[in-house]
């Protein structure tokens, strides 16, 4: 195994690799070893699984180069149905998280359908159903919290498997999953390629139009996933679930080196990216600063990554156009 | 020209058909509930929201000139209202020096932005949204460091009353005084939709900017410099967002974080409806002002027949997705009729 080539790859992974373990120690030893305790580990994981899902969610959009805006207010609308379900119709648990799930998935369907019909950038039409949305979880929980569900429901969210927290296990589950779709199936390998170059992938016999459709409906997907998790690791579903779901779900893939451009997925460096923001607020919490330190950090991290990644690539591509020319 | 197509362009004409929407809508909302005719309680606020909300569009309108978006309107209206707020809380300085500061620190910011995308060749839209974080977390981190609880700067420079609560009422020449509905605040606006409308339809910069937004490479070709006009567009936008930030902390009698919170939307349903196209290239200015103003009659409208927040904000989003589906089902006749003519 050529181990240069390998770490040229690898390289935004492995230095947020480094950047956890370091940042994780750091922590631990400013606050004495109190992080280390089984509980204040058992909240970092628990923490852990929402970012990492939505995440995702975001990723399977930026890899057709195109942004899903919408992905808190189908988040919270999704928890809201399923709470709702549960606690006022009295369905059983596993129906209502079945059709919070379904629905979520249908709205990232629409999103797609709207997409390929209009022709119009995601953005759009993902910010239009992001206002719908709203308004439908306004209506559905108004300014309550709904959280007269069976108990079962947290005693599940606060289940342990080998002494990870079932939910972080289900999040690690489906980004595995997401992993093998993206490198081992051919309609995987059909929505990278339209993300990477559409014009191509039309020549080579690929329906743009379907790989756009599937990349919302995923994403829908994977937000009904979060929305599972969240019903089960919260005490209580409101109108708030969801609102502070979209920097976080930028702030994982891009991070974590997925191209904004599309053509890309990099699904264990958005699971570490996410494990790195966490820190950030892991951090703020121990030093007791303001929240919104939280988003000015990442907002900058964001914003520099990008600037970055994209000099790099052009100055790799000039690099290669050089080797050309001394041939 | 015969008086059938003279008819038909005016119907076509997408202003018309917005503006005669707008004031139907108007109408028919005013006859099922007669407290919507209000003139302090309902028109006065509405125009004055009005005047705000078609700055911001303006703003947008700037960016998508050139065919990029920009989605840190609201965030760049707050840093800018945060400035003239500080201006007036810490060195009292009155009105128009604070607003110039604000309005000098919005053009920065689209400065910044635009640099930023022109230099590392980034989607203008991941770099505006990136911008948006960051300023979100320094817009409250300000707030809380220097004014504790309150979290918002409460000086109000000399001056701010009358814009925010005057008519041209208190005009008059030769005995005829102004109407009593028209708002102060609508004045900076209409200033601000001569000057964006003169520099698109009248200059030589205007024209560059179109042509960069609707085909870079000709654009290029021709001897335009593209990247100064990006650069530029985004400047342009910022300085739009800040003068609607200012704009808004003057109407709400205070500066806070929340300011620009709720611009996003809006900043793009009016240059929308008002038939700007999204891929740059088109602008409609005064398109901009009626369809801010078709909103913010489906708003009140809505609002006054006791119908909540929740369903304001389902009718706004199914009206902004029916205005996109439209155009481009528009796009597709237009393209059918002129296959079957070739």
């Amino acid at each position: 195994m050529n181990f240069k080539l390998f770490f040229k790859h690898r390289a935004t992974e492995l230095s947020l690799t480094i950047i956890f373990v370091v940042g994780f120690a750091l922590l631990v030893a400013t606050s004495g070893g109190v992080l280390l305790t089984r509980q204040s580990l058992q909240g970092f994981l628990t923490y852990l699984a929402v970012p990492i899902v939505i995440g995702m969610a975001q990723m399977v959009v930026l890899a057709i180069g195109q942004m899903n805006l919408a992905v808190g207010a189908m988040g919270g609308v999704s928890a809201a149905i399923m709470a709702v379900l549960m606690a006022d119709h009295h369905l059983p648990i596993w129906l209502a998280l079945l059709i919070g799930f379904l629905s979520a998935t249908a709205v990232g369907a629409i999103n797609g359908a709207l997409v390929v019909i209009t022709q119009l950038n995601g953005f759009i039409i993902t910010l239009g159903t992001m206002t719908i949305l709203l308004g439908f979880q306004y209506r559905l929980v108004r300014t309550f919290t709904v959280d007269s569900y069976p108990k079962s429901l947290p005693d599940f969210g606060n289940k342990n498997i080998l002494g990870f927290p079932l939910i972080l296990v289900i999040a690690f589950v489906t980004s595995v999953l997401l992993s093998l779709f993206f490198s081992r199936t051919v309609t995987g390998r059909q929505v990278l390629a339209t993300g990477g170059n559409h014009i191509a992938a039309r020549l080579s016999g690929i329906s743009n139009g379907r790989s756009v459709f599937i990349a919302h409906t995923l994403s829908g997907s994977l937000v009904g996933i979060a929305a599972i998790i969240t019903i089960s690791s919260l005490p209580g579903i409101n109108r708030s679930i969801g609102g502070d779901w979209m920097l976080a779900s930028f702030a994982a893939p891009i991070i974590g080196g997925v191209l904004m451009a599309g053509g890309t997925v990099a699904v264990f460096g958005t699971v570490v990216a996410a494990g790195v923001v966490r820190l950030v607020d892991i951090a703020r919490a121990q030093y007791s600063l303001d929240p919104s330190i939280v988003s000015l950090t990442v907002g900058i991290v964001v914003l520099s990554t990008v600037a970055l990644s994209e000099w790099r690539r052009r100055s790799s591509q000039r690099a290669l156009e050089g080797k050309k020319d001394a041939k | 020209m015969s008086t059938v197509l003279i008819m038909r362009r005016i119907v076509s004409d997408q202003r018309v058909v917005l503006t005669t929407l707008t004031v139907g809508l108007f109408i028919y909302f005013g006859l099922k509930n007669s407290a919507f005719f209000s003139t302090d309680f309902v028109i006065y606020p509405l125009l004055r929201d009005g005047a705000v909300l078609t700055v911001i569009g303006l703003a947008q309108l700037c960016a998508l000139s050139v065919g990029h978006l920009n989605l840190a309107v609201g965030r760049m209206a707050a840093v800018a209202a945060l400035a003239s707020g500080a201006a007036y809380q810490y060195w009292h300085l009155s009105l128009i020096p604070g607003l110039l500061i604000g309005l000098c620190v919005g053009g920065a910011l689209g400065f910044v932005a635009g640099l930023i995308i022109v230099k590392s060749q980034v989607n203008a839209f991941i770099v505006t949204l990136a911008m948006d974080f960051a300023l979100l977390g320094f817009v409250t981190f300000v707030y809380v460091t220097f004014t504790g609880a309150t979290a918002a700067f409460i000086t109000k420079p000399k001056g701010m009353e009358f814009w925010r609560n005057t008519s041209l009422h208190q005009y008059c020449i030769g005995g005829v005084c102004g109407p009593k509905v028209f708002p102060m605040m609508l004045v900076p606006a209409i200033v601000a939709l001569i000057l964006v409308g003169f520099l698109y339809a009248k200059t030589r910069l205007g024209r560059e900017l179109l042509s960069t937004g609707s085909n870079l490479r000709a654009a290029k070709l021709s001897g335009i410099p593209v990247d100064y006009r990006v650069i530029m567009a985004h400047t342009f936008s910022g300085l739009l967002a800040a003068l609607a930030g200012v704009m808004l902390a003057f109407t709400n009698g205070s500066f806070t974080a929340s300011i620009g919170s709720q611009f996003m939307l809006p900043s793009f349903l009016g240059p929308v409806l008002g038939g700007t196209l999204l891929v740059g290239g088109s602008v409609q200015v005064l398109g901009t002002f009626i369809g801010t103003m078709l909103t913010l009659v489906i708003r009140q409208g809505l609002s006054v027949q006791g119908i909540g927040l929740e369903t304001l904000n389902i009718a706004l989003g199914l009206v902004l997705l029916t205005a996109l589906s439209l155009g481009q089902i528009q796009k597709m006749f237009t393209t059918i009729r002129m296959r079957g003519q070739t």
